[in-house]
């Protein structure tokens, strides 16, 4: 077990290298200057724009800028907020609850919703209850996640007023409120996701059912709900564990849009402004963020996988 | 997507006739038309582009014009704007038909950007695989990763919010999509025999590539651009639902969308049209690529039809009518049970078949899979099913575990288990039947073991459910049974994993779960047919001393005449879903009555001498739903005459011929 | 390998087609730090005359398969001598010139995938006529229908798909592929053990029917003896990546010298009921002397 999690802890040094390395090329290359951003009015004058380039050390060679940017992140230092002035590290760490709060009640729903569907159908193959759920999941896939916000907000808020007014509360200050405020937004986030899981549920499921080793134990009398539910469900588990990584990879892209639906103070509504603001130094530490969320979403899910599949675990 | 091979149903994919005369291309285009939600969906992708293209002649409006008047803004439906207004009092209808454009644009324009891209970087880490491929896939997995509205929000960041900038952004999503995709089907298909006989011919790689293997790749590469396309339409609306796509005066639909969201307290309506025609249009692209993978894969959802068992079929408890031809078909076999085995006279058979028939449900009525078997085993007996493939074998097997695959079914006939009519039993009958009284052992010993489980909790699995044993007690019973099958050490590898043993040593861990309830009889499906030759010798020689040790009764169900003549004491020859001989081992393999097994028989080269020509039976095996009346083997039969074709041929005497008193089969020794 | 059974005594053959020495093979696995390889075959030394066939046989894992993939070049030769005409193919360094590919062709064991899916079964032969320029498209064609006439095809399967002909047609077509250059030798990789019993004695009967027409070598790689009994000279034994005997056809059945040869031959089926008592006796008695450690193989 402590080998295959160091195994995988290995793989992550690389990535984070090459992610962090992204970023920076990307803020690179975005045209104008960040000295113009800060300057604002003043911005026109070439001298005064080469002063403050200097100050920020932007007149350094690519690669010495790469490495103070390394230096600087690996201390947890993204930064100021070259509009606002702030640090870039304390903005976003103030915003992380609300996107972690609606992408976990995402994930919940997605994994609730798709596998239950999933495994109805793929237990169900070929039957209607199969082809129902395969049109409810093309539905869903085709349904973009934020008019699904919105619809809900027109038909549970503003017309049938049954849902509270939907609004962040932080946990820590109303618990109640905070989940209550959470389940419309989790239900728009997930549902996309969640026809994605129960495809590849049904898909795994099916496979499992119809497999030799499902025969070997049917032959052996073992009932089929047992067949299910403990061998069928766990291969199934393989390939949708495998895929879900991209699942969570989607909604977390989809709750940065999503939080302006539902007005959630997230990492997405902060990204969204800087980048039409020009903040560069606020958008490639949101991106870092959120990169390095998805680095350890993977970490965590490459440590399930093999948990497991046993043939995936270092030998 | 891998897929464990279902049970034999070559009969399934083979065209008809009649079909093969068309081209490939034309039967794949009918086969597409005939799926209602692909045709409906194709025709909303037709609507769509129409609308594009001739926006300015079908938009009522110009869907830049503004009226900032208190009535003209954020009107509701009515006669003269058909969808209402929005909040700078443009009229909707009109934007959302020139939001057509971009729609399509940047779907159809990222897709293939993605498509250009990608592709190329599939198929070189695919077909060079090495350094190249772990490397590059290890960047694949690194973007693939990072959420896709991020990559987006970059790439806006850095090239601004012109159309060619979001064309390129949504495009950089996919680009690695595919090259995933054509990186995994290149490195199956450069693995596959065809790729290694065309470089046997000398044929260079880049023509490989390019001619043999990228043919395989547009299909796959068709149906994942369309889907998504769709995802572009998503992803664009999204982006400029946030304000980071094109500009606002733009008409697009995510565009509407979020003029919708700031004005969704005064006017909700604003938020349904644009929504309905993403949702539409979105679920139009993937069901065309949902029908084209069905096109070129066939339907693997397709509700199927059950088989039901004609009940007047149901065949009397006793062998009323002397003139009845199945009871005779079995006095051979009757005869030879008492004589090698240990039976008791006069005791009742352990398992009784008697005019089984086994069907595929159609669309077109019923395809006779299996026909007219009847075959007993008796107590301790071990009865070989010889046949090639397509014979009906399996299908034989399955019929009698209760395990048929959906849309097949036992159309007729009795299976007596013990004198008790098994045959179409529900799940909950046979849960008390197989295993404890009828268990199987299959073919592939690595697919019969739950990869993800141990062998331990799979051994000990039927004895808790069966018996009830706590862990404790099925612990050492597990032990046990894998001991006596021949695992080594078998306490300590109670906690290995499948792929940890052999295919040998798999197969003995799969004939002990068979033997952990104590069951009366085995059905043994191929079960030696994959291990090499010492394997098979070790596994036979286990199912011949569990026999002698246990009295139990094996139907071992094989293609190979070495197997049948090794361990069985009675041998029943299927050809074409029908047995065609039933005789004792000795007897059979030295006199056959049927032509078909003497043709077989001398069609073996052990029988021939070196050198030599082999004697071949001509043509081949008639597909199931393609038998002929009358005798299954006349068309390649030698002795065959005009009076073979005209009915069906009853079993008389252990032979399914109607010359078999006649003819003097000759089989070289 | 263990010392008692040193490798048999290469068969000379004078002039032989091909020559095979000391071959060894290596499969590479990639880890980490490096490329490990990981010896396959070592020390397989064996000849095959003109019009000759040799057969390969061994149990899965045994090296037969991965010597006749070496021998077609589609693996890596790691030390050793395989000579075509007299020529060292490892000369040839990463290329493969069409001249050997022209001589030396090949018959796979899964006729479905030996064939292009996507393409009518005619284009795998008039794709190689054209690579190695013989003709123009029309004698191309020509020659493209003579090799199905000779293989016992129709015209009408010219323009099918691999999956509209049975498994027996499309061996068929892999044999008119191999054919249709006028090869020297033609490696068989298990060419007919996916195919049924009475498909398999028709393939047997064509290979040696077009064996006598055109005096082509055969290597013949099976893990079924009967098979390599009918069709062979002489037979090579593998096991575990080395050749452990090599004999006429007759002696090696008759007189087996090696102990695995003779374990082989008493676990092949013997095609008929007599004497199977005592074959299984035979088997129990060598189980037995195994457990108690007498017999020096597993």
């Amino acid at each position: 077990m402590l080998k295959l999690i160091g195994s995988r802890l290995l793989l992550v040094v690389p990535q984070l290298i090459i992610v962090s390395s992204l970023v920076f090329l990307m803020v690179y290359l975005m045209p104008g200057s960040p000295a113009a951003a800060i300057l604002g009015e003043a911005g026109s004058n070439p001298e005064a724009i080469a002063r403050v380039e200097r100050e920020l050390g932007l007149d350094q060679p690519f690669f010495v800028r790469l490495g103070s940017w390394f230096g600087a992140a690996l201390t947890g230092d993204l930064g100021n907020s070259l509009i606002s002035g702030r640090p870039v590290a304390d903005q976003i760490l103030m915003r992380l609850p609300a996107t972690l709060s609606l992408v976990g009640g995402g994930l919940l729903v997605a994994m609730i919703i798709g596998i239950s569907l999933g495994v109805l159908a793929g237990t169900h193959a070929r039957t209607g209850i199969d082809r129902g759920v395969t049109a409810f999941s093309s539905l869903m896939q085709a349904i973009p996640e934020f008019w699904l916000g919105l619809i809900l907000i027109i038909v549970f808020v503003n017309g049938l007023g049954i849902a509270p007014v939907v609004a962040w509360v932080p946990p820590e200050i109303n618990l109640a409120a905070w989940a209550g405020g959470l389940v419309l937004p989790s239900l728009a986030l997930g549902a996309g996701a969640s026809a994605l899981i129960a495809r590849q549920t049904r898909t795994a499921v099916a496979e499992a059912l119809s497999s030799k080793y499902a025969d070997t134990l049917t032959a052996a009398g073992v009932p089929r709900g047992r067949i299910i539910w403990v061998y069928a469900l766990k291969n199934a588990m393989v390939p949708v564990l495998a895929s879900s990584a991209l699942a969570v990879s989607i909604l977390i892209g989809t709750s940065l849009v999503m939080e302006r639906v539902f007005g959630f103070p997230g990492i997405g509504t902060l990204l969204i402004n800087s980048v039409a603001g020009k903040d560069f130094s606020v958008v490639q530490g949101a991106v870092l963020f959120v990169a390095i969320i998805i680095i350890i979403v993977n970490l965590v899910v490459d440590i399930l996988y093999g948990v497991l599949n046993p043939k995936a675990r270092p030998q | 997507m891998s897929q464990t091979a279902p049970p034999k149903t070559q009969f399934l994919s083979v065209p008809a006739e009649a079909e093969s005369k068309t081209s490939v291309g034309s039967r794949a285009v009918r086969r597409f038309f005939r799926q209602p939600t692909a045709v409906l969906a194709l025709a909303w992708v037709a609507i769509v582009a129409i609308a594009a293209v001739f926006a300015p002649f079908l938009a009522p409006f110009d869907p830049l014009q503004t009226n900032y008047t208190p009535e003209g803004v954020l009107q509701g439906p009515n006669a003269e704007h058909w969808l209402g207004t929005d909040d700078a009092g443009r009229d909707v209808l009109s934007r959302i038909i020139f939001g057509a454009r971009i729609a399509l644009m940047v779907g159809l324009g990222s897709v293939t950007v993605a498509m250009l891209i990608g592709v190329p970087i599939g198929l070189l880490l695919g077909y060079r695989g090495g350094w190249y491929d772990r490397i590059g896939t290890r960047f694949i997995d690194i973007f693939d990763a990072l959420p896709g509205m991020l990559v987006a929000f970059a790439v806006i960041a850095i090239l601004g919010r012109e159309l060619y900038a979001i064309v390129f952004a949504v495009g950089a999503i996919f680009i690695m999509n595919f090259a995933r995709m054509a990186r995994a089907i290149t490195l199956a298909e450069r693995g596959k025999l065809y790729v290694d006989a065309a470089k046997v011919s000398g044929i260079t790689e880049r023509a490989i590539i390019f001619r043999q293997i990228l043919p395989n790749l547009i299909g796959p590469l068709v149906i994942q651009g369309a889907i998504l396309t769709g995802a572009a339409i998503i992803i664009e609306s999204m982006l400029s639902f946030v304000g980071i796509g094109l500009q606002s005066s733009v008409p697009s639909w995510g565009g509407l969308l979020g003029l919708a969201a700031a004005q969704i307290g005064v006017q909700p309506f604003l938020a349904i049209p644009p929504g309905v025609v993403i949702v539409l249009t979105v679920l139009s692209f993937n069901l065309v690529g949902d029908g084209i993978n069905d096109t070129l894969a066939g339907d693997k959802r397709k509700r199927i039809k059950p088989v039901r068992r004609v009940r007047s079929e149901r065949a009397p408890l006793a062998p009323v009518a002397p003139a009845a031809p199945f009871p005779a078909a079995d006095q051979a076999g009757a005869a030879a049970v008492a004589a090698p085995s240990a039976a008791p006279a006069g005791a009742a058979p352990r398992l009784e078949i008697r005019g089984l028939h086994v069907g595929l449900s159609t669309p077109s009525g019923q395809t006779p899979l299996v026909r007219d078997v009847s075959l007993t085993i008796g107590r301790g007996e071990i009865v070989g099913l010889l046949g090639e493939s397509g014979s009906g074998k399996s299908m034989l097997a399955r019929a009698i575990l209760g395990l048929l695959p959906p849309g097949i079914g036992i159309s007729g006939g009795s299976i007596r288990l013990d004198g008790e009519d098994i045959a179409g039993l529900g799940e909950k009958d046979l849960r008390d039947i197989r295993g404890v009284r009828l268990a199987a052992v299959f073919q592939d010993p690595m697919a019969s073991l739950s990869p993800v489980h141990t062998i331990g909790k799979q051994v000990m699995e039927p004895l808790r459910v069966h018996f009830k044993m706590n862990k404790k007690q099925a612990q050492e019973r597990a032990v046990e049974l894998l001991t006596r099958v021949g695992v080594a050490h078998a306490e300590t590898r109670l906690k290995d994993y499948p792929h940890q043993f052999s295919g040998g040593m798999a197969q003995r861990v799969a004939i002990a779960i068979a033997l952990a309830s104590k069951p009366d009889i085995i059905i043994a499906d191929e079960a030696t047919s994959a291990l090499d030759v010492t394997t098979q010798a070790q596994v036979l020689d286990l199912l011949l001393d569990l026999r002698d040790e246990l009295g139990l009764s094996i139907l071992l169900i094989t293609h190979g005449l070495g197997v049948a003549a090794e361990a069985c004491d009675r041998v029943a020859v299927m050809y074409a879903g029908e047995i065609v001989e039933v005789a004792e081992v000795g007897e059979l393999f030295e006199a056959p009555k049927h032509p078909y097994t003497a043709a077989l028989l001398s069609a073996n080269p052990t029988r021939s001498d070196a050198g030599d020509k082999l004697p071949t039976i001509p043509g081949v095996v008639p597909l199931a739903g393609q038998w002929p009346v009358g005798c299954h083997f006349a068309s390649r039969c030698q002795f065959a005459i005009d009076a073979c074709t005209v009915a069906a041929i009853p079993m008389v005497d252990g032979s399914r011929c109607i010359r078999t008193t006649e003819l003097t089969l000759e089989v070289a020794q | 390998m263990n010392a008692q059974f040193p490798d048999p005594q290469v068969h000379e053959i004078e002039d032989p087609l091909l020559r095979v020495r000391d071959l060894a093979i290596d499969y590479g696995t990639n880890t980490v730090f490096g490329s490990k390889a990981k010896r396959v075959v070592e020390g397989v030394s064996f000849d095959i005359g003109r019009g000759e066939t040799l057969g390969l046989v061994g149990e899965s894992g045994s090296g037969k398969s991965t010597t006749g993939r070496a021998i077609l070049r589609l693996l890596p030769v790691a030390d050793g001598v395989v000579e075509v005409e007299g020529v060292d193919i490892s000369s040839y360094g990463k290329r493969t010139p069409l001249g050997y590919r022209k001589q030396v062709q090949a018959v796979f064991q899964d006729p479905s995938m030996s064939l292009n899916p996507r393409q009518p079964v005619s284009y795998a032969l008039t794709a190689a006529l054209a690579r190695h320029g013989i003709g123009d498209r029309r004698e191309r064609d020509r020659l493209t229908r003579e090799a199905f006439d000779q293989v016992g095809l129709q015209r009408a399967h010219l323009e099918r798909y691999p999956t509209e002909l049975s498994g027996g047609q499309q061996q068929r077509v892999a044999i008119a592929r191999a054919l249709v250059l006028k090869p020297k030798l033609v490696v068989c990789d298990e060419a007919v053990s996916a195919l049924d019993l009475s498909t398999q004695s028709q393939i047997i009967n064509l290979l040696a029917d077009l064996q006598q027409e055109t005096g082509m070598s055969y290597l013949f790689i099976a893990h079924d003896l009967g098979i390599v009994r009918h069709i062979s000279d002489r037979i090579a034994v593998m096991r575990s990546g080395h050749l452990v005997e090599l004999a006429d056809s007759d002696r090696l059945f008759d007189q087996p010298h090696h102990p695995y040869t003779k374990r082989l031959l008493s676990a092949t089926p013997a095609d008929r009921p007599e004497g199977r008592e005592e074959r299984r006796h035979t088997r129990r008695a060598y189980a037995e002397a195994h457990a108690a450690g007498q017999v020096p193989m597993p």
